[in-house]
């Protein structure tokens, strides 16, 4: 049994709270996060309650309880805790314990003891004793009792629900360190990998989940998260996939026997659940078979799908997918060409379709990590409780003031550059207008911020001039024939080198960095034959920048400060 | 980069003109870099400052 934390003592995991289902996670004493298996040997816990003579049951029990149980039953909650009983979508919840209405919170009536009279439970407490079993199956694992964690939240999670969740943890003896969104704590969970590079970037975490989708687009510039863009789909996630798979052996069933499973509750929920097993397995192979005991009218069904079925029944549900991520970089004003990485979470990011698919929409220099295209991708179902896990061994030395003033909106309200600020090389002979812009800072980029990048000076030395300029990307779209109809995406960095002139027909869609304004002008004199010369620019929160320009190796170097005030010295 | 021939400047810098405005938008709190941030904001330290300690 586990040996109890002393007082005063914190013994943190992450806890990814999911409506479908939930992970938890802690940070080995190496520093790398695992995901913690429940003693019924489950990384992805199902969120799920159930009730049978007063015994509660909980994970993978409790949802087969879905079938022989329904009304004692509590599933999908997450979403209803902290909310109007009116503003709730009960919609998942038909199959198990419906949510009802009770003052202003959202109540089911369970028998959860002995009693013959149902037990009115509000779902904070449903939340709490869902808590409490994963604090437990925490501790027993570590052998150390658990008593405080960092959760993962949706973004649009509102202010009344975090609070509710923090609430219910406090009951389940947990404190809650700190509350993340979901999508950096997907971001997190791949940085924090030793291998990882930290860069600037431009990230797309879409986590397609059990019953909603949520896709957001983040800026991580040198580590730090902002998030630009995020929409959301409430009605679009793995039950529809799986709502595919029961419809299509639900049509097979009735040419067989001339009944519909779907019309008997016990029969769909036993559909439901071989279909959801049956979807998972076409995940992994390229056949699955499903088979169900008495499915109605006490007949047994047996049968099987191969992949490329369920791909074709399911293109519909797949194009929403990639149709909801489209919006989210067009939301945050983006093109695809600007996104460097997809970061693909949640169980239906398992799907190898949706991967190829989501590839398909960005430019190949995109990278999509998902375990079908990116062979050293995370298990997209355990990407939020690694992050929390990982955020959690970060800040649980931490004292609880000191974590309430870091995260206080006077710290994570910044201000960020609105252009890209570059370089701009010049050569003798040529007009402003020709010089190729390089990014240095990007924009979206938190200040205060500083960048350092080495420039090849011309070949035979001699003094050179650094122009620190601002810059905006544009689309440039190249017609080679002038009958092109059809758009491609293809992306090059070097504007004036690549062509892809032999793809006729085909427009050539590039990102072009276009010089707007020079801030300021920085001449180093006599650089050697082929030496370097290294830029260094430090932008202030106030707008101040301070720019260092020196050939490596050489001594000195200019350096200038750059006013903050609009219109500034000249 | 090369000097374009008849460019100079008061000890070979000059600032033509300031930053256009910054957006303020909200960050994560979330990972090592930011708590790098945060403590720098709240102690009021510079990067090199920070560095140094």
């Amino acid at each position: 049994m586990s040996e109890e934390t002393a007082a005063g003592e914190r013994f943190a995991i992450g806890i990814a709270f999911g409506n479908s289902s939930s992970s938890i996670a802690f940070t080995n004493p190496d520093g790398k996060a695992e995901v913690i298996a429940n003693e019924e040997g489950d990384r992805q816990i199902p969120t799920i309650l159930s009730y049978v003579d007063k015994e509660e049951f909980h994970g993978t029990q409790a949802k087969a309880q879905l079938i022989r149980n329904s009304k004692n039953t509590v599933a999908y909650f997450r979403d209803y805790l902290g909310k109007d009983f009116k503003s709730i979508d009960p919609t998942p919840s038909h199959q198990s314990a419906h949510p009802q209405q009770s003052d202003s919170t959202v109540t089911f009536s369970i028998h959860d003891t002995s009693n013959e009279t149902p037990s009115t439970v509000s779902v904070s407490e449903i939340t709490t004793r869902h808590l409490r079993r994963l604090k437990q199956s925490a501790s027993d694992f570590l052998g150390k009792t658990v008593n405080a964690a960092v959760i993962t939240v949706p973004t649009n999670f509102a202010d009344s629900q975090r609070e509710a969740l923090v609430a219910a943890a406090k009951d389940a003896d947990i404190e809650v360190l700190q509350l993340i969104h979901e999508p950096a704590a997907a971001l997190v969970a791949y940085d924090a990998r030793p291998e990882a590079d930290v860069k600037d970037k431009l990230v797309v975490v879409a986590d397609l989940g059990g019953i909603r989708s949520d896709v957001a687009v983040v800026a991580s510039r040198g580590g730090i998260y902002t998030i630009l863009a995020t929409v959301h789909d409430y009605e679009l996630g793995g039950a529809n996939l799986d709502q595919v798979v029961m419809d299509y052996f639900a049509k097979e069933f009735i040419k067989k026997h001339k009944v519909d499973p779907r019309e008997d509750v016990r029969g769909l929920a036993k559909l439901k659940a071989e279909c959801e097993a049956t979807k998972k397995a076409l995940s992994i192979g390229t056949n699955a078979t499903l088979s169900i005991e008495s499915l109605t009218n006490g007949i047994d069904y047996g049968s099987n799908i191969n992949r490329t079925r369920y791909e074709l029944l399911a293109a519909k549900v797949f194009a929403q997918f990639t149709s909801l991520i489209e919006s989210a970089v067009k939301k945050a004003e983006l093109d695809t060409l600007d996104i460097d990485e997809v970061i693909l979470a949640g169980g239906t990011s398992h799907t190898p379709k949706i991967a190829r698919l989501v590839e398909g929409i960005f430019p190949e220099t995109t990278q999509v990590f998902a375990p079908s295209t990116l062979p050293s991708a995370i298990n997209p179902s355990e990407l939020a409780a690694r992050g929390a896990a990982y955020q959690a061994s970060l800040i649980q030395e931490f004292d609880a003031e000191d974590i309430e003033q870091s995260i206080h909106p006077m710290v994570t309200v910044t201000p960020h550059l609105s252009n890209a600020i570059g370089v701009q090389l010049v050569s003798a002979d040529a007009s402003a207008a020709d010089a190729v812009f390089r990014p240095l800072v990007n924009a979206n980029t938190a200040l205060p911020a500083r960048r350092v990048a080495q420039y090849l000076a011309p070949k035979d030395g001699g003094d050179v001039l650094v122009r620190i300029t601002e810059g905006t990307r544009e689309i440039k779209v190249t017609k080679p024939e002038p009958k092109a109809k059809k758009e491609v995406d293809e992306d090059e960095e070097d504007s004036d080198i690549d062509s892809d002139e032999d793809e006729e027909e085909e427009d050539i869609r590039e990102i072009v960095w276009k010089a707007t304004k020079t801030i300021a002008e920085v001449a180093v004199k006599g650089v050697k034959a082929g030496g370097k010369v290294e830029v260094t620019i430090n932008i202030n929160s106030d707008l101040g920048a301070q720019i260092t320009a020196r050939e490596v190796g050489g001594k000195g170097g200019v350096r200038l400060a750059v006013e903050s005030q609009p219109n500034g010295s000249a | 980069p090369a000097l374009p021939q008849g460019w100079s400047a008061e000890k070979d810098f000059k600032v033509l003109s300031a930053l256009s405005s910054a957006t303020q938008r909200n960050v994560e709190p979330v990972g090592p870099h930011f708590l790098a941030h945060a403590r720098r904001l709240r102690h009021n330290r510079t990067f090199s400052e920070d560095d140094r300690i």
